[in-house]
């Protein structure tokens, strides 16, 4: 390949005041949001833009292994493929999957195993596909992120939801998740991934050079961090169930609207001429009027509850 | 694809039903596109990139470029090749390997309405004659199948390379180096395709993915903005008669354009 424009590293990746290239502080996150229930025909989805990653996983499952020598008898299996578009980095990539793309689909595959129980399915398989579709320093873990998120949205069991995070070493300070140039140019890189339940760590690679007390402070602030993203994960998980629950709500109210109360439906269904059809029609639309103006019926509905609830009370005493 | 393409004797009958009555399983007519959503310009290593959303079919498309070598015979002429890839999450009937039957025809079809019709300018992709031109490559991620990938795709790629900003080139000792500016893409024509699916009789455009999996065939023709037609697919195991190509080719002449300017996507353009 030969392009015009070469990638260019800056020699400081953190200037006098303590700020790194973008601006951050040591310990800042890059902008982070995401989405759920982003893709129409997958089983569960979820969109991740960490930074300048936009990364897009999507789930089926579980389902039928194929090739079937693959499916295990007492346990479901996990399968990621994590891929990246030819145009999500500076230098075209090739379409055909590659040696890195294969360990970090691996290493999401571990990630992701020990918030799910893959007891329940036997012989299927759970797949995640995630795609990069921009790289932006991090993928893997904006991946992980993104592959936690769409397990939750296909509305498998989980234990936890996992939140991933990079720490690393740029100009002799630890520094919080990772832009591109940080990790091309910076001296270790930490990514990891923490289940939220307990904060332990489901996927861990160094790449770098730091003492153990260096990388004690690391794992302090991708906990830190993963806090940060997990708090904007349930967030998108219980937006997408308000809005499904709004939605039912309304539609509830229409329906209501629509069907007739049951004597009505008794008498439409009754054999009568069709020249009263619109008398008819006249007639229920008063009743609907006339029922919506009675207290009485409302009253009645209020009255059921509490004798429910008396019923229950006096269960209690007995 | 391993998974085999099927759809229940059920809706099989449905769809074929709402055909007898002039009607279709989304309520559209049977020359209507569905809605296009566009966002444009949403990856920042990529030198054009697009959304396209066609219902609830949705492909990103992004152009890289390289600086190599003209083929021989077009010494003075870039290059721009087309590739597809059906991400497996599209679908359930995708599967993860190298691209498919499928995904090779969507990128074909796609190619060859760009590459003849006028639409690139490829002597100005020409950095020095003989030996260093521009190689565009378009590249189509598809994130959802619901129907109408070729029509889709062309929607996505040329949004895409009308967005692309390449950077220019000048030679010194004898290798291409930035010289500091940019330049778009040269676009002459803008080629959209339309498809015909065809159930029976009746024949309409842009078939969702459960129409698709009833169709006998289909027939898709790209259009440049002369009106001029300049590719054509036919798939599926049926024949068409002399009469009906002819019928379809003028309505496709018809339809491109209504939607070409519906879209207006020199809006895209971006400013240098």
């Amino acid at each position: 390949m030969t392009i015009l424009i070469p990638e260019e590293y800056p020699k400081k990746l953190i200037d006098k005041n303590g700020k790194r290239l973008d601006g951050r502080a040591l310990d800042e996150l890059r902008p982070f949001s995401c989405k759920i229930g982003v893709l129409a025909n997958a089983d569960g989805s979820a969109y991740v833009e960490h930074g300048k990653n936009k990364i897009y996983a999507g789930v089926y499952g579980p389902r039928e292994v194929h090739p079937r020598h693959l499916a295990r008898p007492d346990r479901g299996i996990i399968r990621v493929d994590y891929r990246m578009t030819t145009f999500s980095v500076h230098e075209r990539k090739s379409p055909a999957p590659n040696r890195r793309e294969r360990e970090i689909s691996k290493i999401i595959e571990d990630a992701l195993a020990p918030t799910l129980f893959l007891e329940l399915y036997p012989n299927s398989a759970i797949e995640v596909y995630v795609q990069v579709i921009a790289a932006d320093g991090g993928t893997r873990c904006a991946s992980t992120t993104a592959a936690s998120l769409a397990l939750a949205d296909a509305g498998l069991p989980l234990k936890s939801l996992v939140a991933a995070v990079a720490a690393g070493k740029a100009d002799g300070e630890i520094i919080l998740d990772l832009g591109d140039l940080e990790d091309k140019a910076g001296t270790a890189d930490v990514p990891a991934a923490v289940r939220m339940i307990d904060e332990e760590f489901t996927l861990l690679q160094f790449d770098g050079e730091m003492t153990p007390e260096e990388f004690e402070k690391s794992i302090k602030l991708i906990k830190k961090g993963a806090r940060e993203i997990f708090a904007k994960q349930t967030a998108a998980i219980k937006e997408k169930f308000d809005t499904v629950r709004k939605e039912t709500e309304e539609e509830n109210k229409k329906i209501e609207k629509l069907v007739p109360p049951e004597e009505k439906i008794t008498h439409a269904s009754g054999t009568k001429e069709e020249e009263k059809a619109g008398e008819e029609k006249s007639d229920k639309a008063e009743e609907i009027k006339e029922e919506k103006e009675d207290p009485s019926d409302t009253k009645e509905e209020e009255k059921k509850p509490k004798k429910e609830k008396e019923e229950k009370k006096s269960e209690e005493n007995k | 694809m391993d998974t085999p393409q099927v759809i229940s004797t059920v809706q099989r009958k449905y769809i074929l039903d709402l055909l007898k009555q002039g009607k279709r399983m989304d309520g559209r007519g049977f020359l209507d596109f569905r809605e296009v959503r566009i966002d444009d310009d949403l990856i920042p290593k990529a030198e054009g990139s697009a959304s396209v959303h066609l219902g609830d079919s949705f492909i990103i498309t992004g152009i890289k470029y390289d600086v190599g070598t003209p083929f021989p015979d077009s010494p003075d002429e870039g290059v721009a090749t087309c590739m597809a890839e059906f991400i497996p999450f599209a679908s359930p009937m995708f599967e993860s390997g190298p691209p498919d039957v499928e995904a090779v025809e969507v990128a074909r079809v796609v190619d060859r309405g760009i590459r003849h019709g006028d639409c690139i300018e490829y002597k100005k992709l020409c950095i020095k004659a003989g030996e260093l031109v521009y190689i565009l490559f378009i590249d189509m991620y598809v994130m959802n199948h619901a129907g109408n990938l070729i029509d889709t795709g062309a929607i996505s790629s040329m949004t895409a390379l009308l967005t692309t900003k390449l950077p220019t080139a000048k030679i010194e000792d004898g290798k291409a180096v930035w010289n500091g500016g940019y330049m778009l893409v040269p676009i002459n024509q803008i080629p959209l395709s339309v498809t015909f699916g065809r159930i029976q009789d009746y024949v309409f455009v842009d078939p969702v993915i459960d129409e698709e999996l009833v169709l006998d065939g289909r027939v898709s023709f790209a259009v440049n903005e002369k009106g001029q037609i300049c590719s054509m697919q036919k798939s599926g195991e049926i024949t068409w008669t002399e009469e009906e190509l002819i019928k379809y080719s003028k309505i496709a002449v018809e339809k491109v354009n209504e939607l070409r300017n519906k879209l207006n996507l020199r809006q895209y353009v971006p400013k240098l």
